[in-house]
């Protein structure tokens, strides 16, 4: 029984993790409507920039997530006004093939500043808290609680916010909400940079818990991907529940099969999800 | 311009000039005609910081054995060709050495790949093959005894790790490593050296793609493990060493010296990483070989693969030698004689050892590299390896053995 409970906490712990870049996957797509895979390269910038503030600054954890954020979200911004922005006419698998090659080349920008070694943030590890048999690390419960409460404030900024509700609006329709005024270059470019930023602040978690190194967001992008398509793409609460999901059935895997195959009886679950729903949970429109 | 075009007539009066000039010196020799020997070394592609030295060793070695008589009362030439790490031109280049310079043995393929596709070549034509590539495979290809090697093969290092574990006492040992080609081997060959000292075993083969592996841990902590083996690379074990402090695992670490290396060991914490114990296959630093071979060549600190290659070219020597003959089958029928001979008398050169031939003893060559002992299916029994252990925060060596 401790062990299901054991393997069921570690599963919320990891899709926390993944969470966070999968609201800002999901959100890109639910306004400009294409998956944008260069959130891979968007983590692993955040990741660095974190790394950069923390070990060259002496910043804490939280000053270098703000850090991540920003640079990660500014550097998405500029990437997607100056190469993606030219392809949304062509549709979008154009652009969803487009941003697998912006990743690259980012991916290995960074590796040309910060070369191919590992590196580790300069905070001390802290050895687990141990209860009723089961085991839970500060740090995860630090990594779970920032993104409750980064989940938390994208909920709030697009249910409370002018611009929020803006983005909410161009996601619904589009044309509508031009007719009512609202921008949606603008909104584009808010959005972009809320998902890059999201996805800069997800890579240092994950930084914190493995290590850095210019593949960091590779390593997870198909995880986040399935996240936000188990969830509903374009469903920000979809993305939070496909992620816990993902991550639970992932660690419960292990219960019944080697390790090797953790990923694949994730992703079989998702095929069987998606077969029985294929909207996803909270998805509204197949298409 | 046309002063320099080069036309069929002129082409074919130089090369005929070339190979009369090639033909000259075997002339010259009379009957005592030259005994050839090639190396195919890496010059130029991945293997290219190796393949100059190696070809130099061999070289070295064979200049001085020349000047002491050469063998058999024969001088020996070495031809020296490039396999540009690279299978198609290391097959190009060793039929060369065997269809034109007809060498009796080929030294020094370093990429597994051209061995495996240079090797078929040799035993078809009787052609012996010593090699430093360390793919298992290699020595499972039916090559009739016309090859060795002696870079340690992943069963040697398996079998090492698992007897460094019982040396160190370890009981329950858990081995945790990504899918490589020899996960399954190495863990194998963990097993039954920890056997043998009845301790028992398990593993867990994981996804490196994953940040965390807690539920690993969960796993490879319900064994209770008093020693945890890494089989991964540097980015998966960092993440695993974490996982493992965090859970409280306080057992003993051994992982391979290229995963734990100084790059992973300046990134995390100190007390992550303290105590863990690295093993890597090493030249045998201490021996009187590697001593002469340092002081032969000029070089400080030569690498694994040029102090193997000097083991290889002395043991050819002396196998002709012994076997009173140059063939590369009298040097397949031999090379065991004066490798391991039970009774025969240690040495550590081939000008020491040609000497004691020639009076009619056995030798037992001890080299640079270890004691280079093989098996009948080509592969050494045994090597030195270097171990290492994190001691505050730096990996400090604990002995080469």
């Amino acid at each position: 029984m401790s062990i299901l409970l054991q393997a069921l906490l570690n599963g919320v712990m990891n899709g926390a993790l993944i969470a966070v870049p999968a609201i800002g996957f999901t959100a890109i797509f639910a306004v400009l409507r294409y998956p944008n895979f260069a959130i891979a390269a968007y983590a692993t910038i955040g990741a660095f920039a974190a790394w950069w503030v923390n070990v060259h600054f002496g910043a804490g954890i939280l000053p270098a997530l703000l850090v991540a954020f920003a640079i990660a979200g500014c550097i998405g911004v500029g990437a997607e006004e100056t190469a993606l922005k030219q392809l949304r006419g062509a549709g979008a698998l154009t652009v969803a093939i487009g941003s697998i090659a912006l990743n690259t080349v980012l991916e290995n920008v960074v590796r040309l500043f910060f070369g191919n070694d590992l590196r580790g943030y300069d905070l001390p590890l802290v050895p687990d808290w141990r209860f009723m048999g089961l085991r839970v690390g500060p740090q995860q419960l630090q990594s779970l609680a920032f993104a409750v409460v980064i989940m938390a404030a994208v909920f709030a900024f697009l249910r409370y916010t002018r611009f929020g509700k803006a983005m909410r609006a161009v996601a619904d329709n589009s044309d509508l909400a031009r007719l009512k005024g609202i921008e949606p270059a603008h909104v584009a470019v808010m959005t972009i940079f809320l998902g890059a930023g999201l996805a800069g602040v997800g890579g240092v978690l994950i930084g914190l818990d493995a290590s850095i190194d210019p593949l960091l967001g590779f390593r997870v992008l198909l995880t986040v991907f399935a996240a936000a398509v188990l969830g509903g793409l374009g469903s920000i609460p979809g993305a939070v529940v496909g992620a816990l999901a993902i991550g639970i059935a992932e660690e419960c895997a292990l219960l019944v099969a080697p390790a090797s195959y953790r990923s694949a009886v994730g992703f079989a679950a998702i095929l069987l999800v998606l077969t029985v729903r294929p909207r996803g949970f909270f998805g509204e429109r197949a298409n | 311009m046309s002063r320099y075009t080069i036309n069929r007539r002129h082409f074919l009066g130089a090369s005929s000039l070339l190979l009369g000039g090639a033909a000259l010196p075997s002339f010259a020799w009379g009957e005592g005609e030259p005994i050839k020997i090639g190396t195919l070394t890496p010059l130029t592609g991945s293997g290219g910081p190796y393949g100059p030295v190696m070809a130099d060793t061999v070289k070295a070695v064979v200049d001085e054995i020349n000047a002491a008589g050469g063998i058999l009362g024969r001088k020996i030439e070495v031809v020296s060709e490039d396999d540009q790490t690279n299978p198609e031109a290391g097959v190009r280049a060793a039929r060369k050495l065997i269809d034109v310079d007809a060498v009796s043995a080929i030294v020094g393929t370093w990429a597994s790949s051209v061995t495996t596709a240079v090797a078929p070549l040799c035993w078809e034509s009787k052609t012996f093959l010593a090699t430093v590539s360390g793919a298992d495979s290699i020595t499972e290809l039916p090559h009739q005894g016309y090859l060795a090697r002696t870079q340690p093969n992943t069963t040697l290092q398996g079998r090492k790790f698992g007897e460094f574990a019982v040396a160190e006492s370890a009981k329950r040992v858990f081995f945790v490593s990504p899918q490589t080609p020899f996960a399954d081997s190495q863990f194998q060959n963990i097993t039954k050296a920890i056997e043998a000292g009845g301790g028992e075993t398990a593993s867990l083969i994981y996804d490196d793609k994953k940040p965390s592996y807690r539920s690993e841990v969960d796993e490879l902590l319900r064994f209770n493990p008093d020693a945890v083996i890494f089989g991964g690379y540097a980015p998966d074990t960092t993440v695993m060493l974490k996982e493992l402090y965090r859970a409280g695992y306080q057992g003993k670490k051994i992982a391979f010296a290229y995963a734990v290396n100084e790059k992973l060991v300046d990134s995390v914490s100190a007390e992550i990483v303290e105590g863990c114990y690295t093993i890597a296959p090493s030249s045998d630093e201490s021996s009187t070989a590697y001593q002469r071979l340092v002081e032969l060549i000029g070089v400080d600190k030569p690498d694994p693969y040029t102090v193997q290659v000097y083991d290889q070219i002395n043991l050819i020597l002396m196998a002709m030698a012994a076997a009173g003959e140059t063939t590369g089958t009298a040097i397949k029928d031999n090379i065991r004689k004066v490798s391991q001979a039970a009774d025969g008398a240690k040495v550590d050169n081939a000008r020491d050892g040609l000497k004691l031939i020639a009076e009619g003893k056995a030798v037992n060559y001890d080299g640079a590299s270890g004691p280079c002992d093989f098996t009948d299916k080509g592969d050494i029994s045994d090597s030195s390896f270097r171990y290492e252990q994190v001691r505050g925060g730096r990996l400090t060596l604990v002995k080469i053995a």
